[in-house]
């Protein structure tokens, strides 16, 4: 059931909450701070996220008189993401394509490394809170569907504008060729 | 200024993700499991939610107060609340938006978060503004794959994909003439998202 509620359509919503090692959070701020953003993000070695955060918990808000006040004993690194998939081959991935990964929960308590990959999975898994609501706007696609469909819509946007003009003839060969079928 | 300078740990190209955090009255824990249980299994509900078309992916997470433990040296924390985590994915800046929501769909925005601790349930929206502002959390790294196409050009762009492969499904092999027909159907049906 808890597996279930982090699936929606092929999107599996990821959120985990790592305790950061005393002492290491200015560190761990800026080294997550620090990373590429955009195509340049380790992230986007994966192929397969639709969306990532990295951010670091260090204080609750107190919401007004009618809150006990309560305050963290530790300070978390908060990892969220949105792929494609399921949690098993998230991991893998993680493991085999972002070693820089070590750079940022190397600082979080009980991290055994990517080196030990059982373990870096139990790890996770301990850490991870399960979803209770997760929805999604096209929720059978993938980022790989949303990519190229965004391509595709620029592509034959331009041969729209471009074949204005022409006979059935011309029409059905230039779009032969653009796009690799005949039509 | 640089994108890094601009980012802020959660704003990306057209995109935004907003962090809340917080607490869930004793009292309301039950509720809200059984309305998030409802939003995930009852089929309206999904449509409901993103009834908005910008919002791309939003997760609500109902976090127990003995948050993950790893041994020493991490201190145990034990609270005294449930808290509501929530993440929003959308076409930024906030601001923008939280009418719609206040305004909208002020039923749904007060049996999520209107039990919560000192919650100005909207309408109106200035103070909704203000516990948001009050409440996201700041910082860290943010990444989207497609981070310059706004949640509705992704809506778009799939509806275009979608009927480009149904036209090169059924043109093949048709005369010149037919293919034009076809192309022109295919132009008149997509054109609202070109």
């Amino acid at each position: 059931m808890g597996e279930r509620r982090n699936v929606t359509g092929s999107a599996y919503a990821l959120t985990v909450f790592t305790g950061i090692i005393p002492g290491r959070e200015e560190e761990l701020r800026t080294t997550i701070e620090s990373l590429p953003l955009g195509p340049d993000s380790p992230i986007a070695r994966l192929g397969t996220v639709h969306t990532s955060r990295l951010q670091i918990f260090d204080h609750l808000v107190h919401q007004g008189p009618s809150q006990k006040r309560e305050s963290l004993n530790s300070n978390y690194l908060v990892f969220t993401a949105a792929f494609d998939g399921e949690l098993e081959a998230f991991l893998d991935s993680v493991l085999d394509r972002i070693p820089e990964a070590d750079s940022w929960w190397r600082h979080c308590v009980g991290y055994p490394g990517l080196a030990d990959r059982a373990a870096f999975r139990r790890w996770i898994r301990h850490n991870q809170i399960h979803t209770s609501l997760f929805a999604v706007n096209s929720p059978n696609r993938s980022v790989s569907d949303v990519v190229e469909s965004l391509a595709l819509k620029e592509k034959f946007l331009d041969f729209a504008i471009a074949a204005h003009g022409l006979s059935d003839v011309e029409l059905q060969d230039r779009f032969s060729r653009t796009f690799g079928e005949a039509g | 200024m640089s994108q890094r300078a601009t980012s802020g740990g959660n704003r990306l190209g057209r995109l935004l993700c907003l962090t809340l955090f917080t607490p869930i009255r004793p009292q309301w824990v039950p509720v809200l499991r059984a309305t998030m249980f409802l939003g995930k299994w009852v089929p309206f509900a999904q449509q409901h939610i993103l009834q908005f078309n910008f919002i791309r992916f939003v997760r609500w997470t109902i976090v127990s107060p003995a948050l993950p433990y790893n041994g020493a040296p991490q201190k145990r924390d034990k609270l005294k609340y449930h808290y509501l985590f929530f993440e929003s994915n959308f076409d930024g800046p906030w601001q923008h938006y939280i009418d719609a929501f206040a305004y909208c769909i002020p039923a749904d925005i007060r049996l999520v978060w209107g039990r919560g601790h000192d919650f100005p349930g909207p309408p109106p929206a200035e103070p909704l503004k203000r516990w948001i502002a009050m409440n996201s959390m700041e910082g860290g790294t943010y990444y989207c794959a497609y981070e310059h196409a706004s949640t509705r050009m992704v809506v778009s762009a799939l509806t275009v994909r979608d009927r480009f492969k149904k036209f090169q499904a059924e043109t093949r092999g048709l005369t010149p003439a037919a293919f034009r027909a076809a192309y022109d159907r295919l132009l008149c049906d997509v054109q609202g998202h070109l």
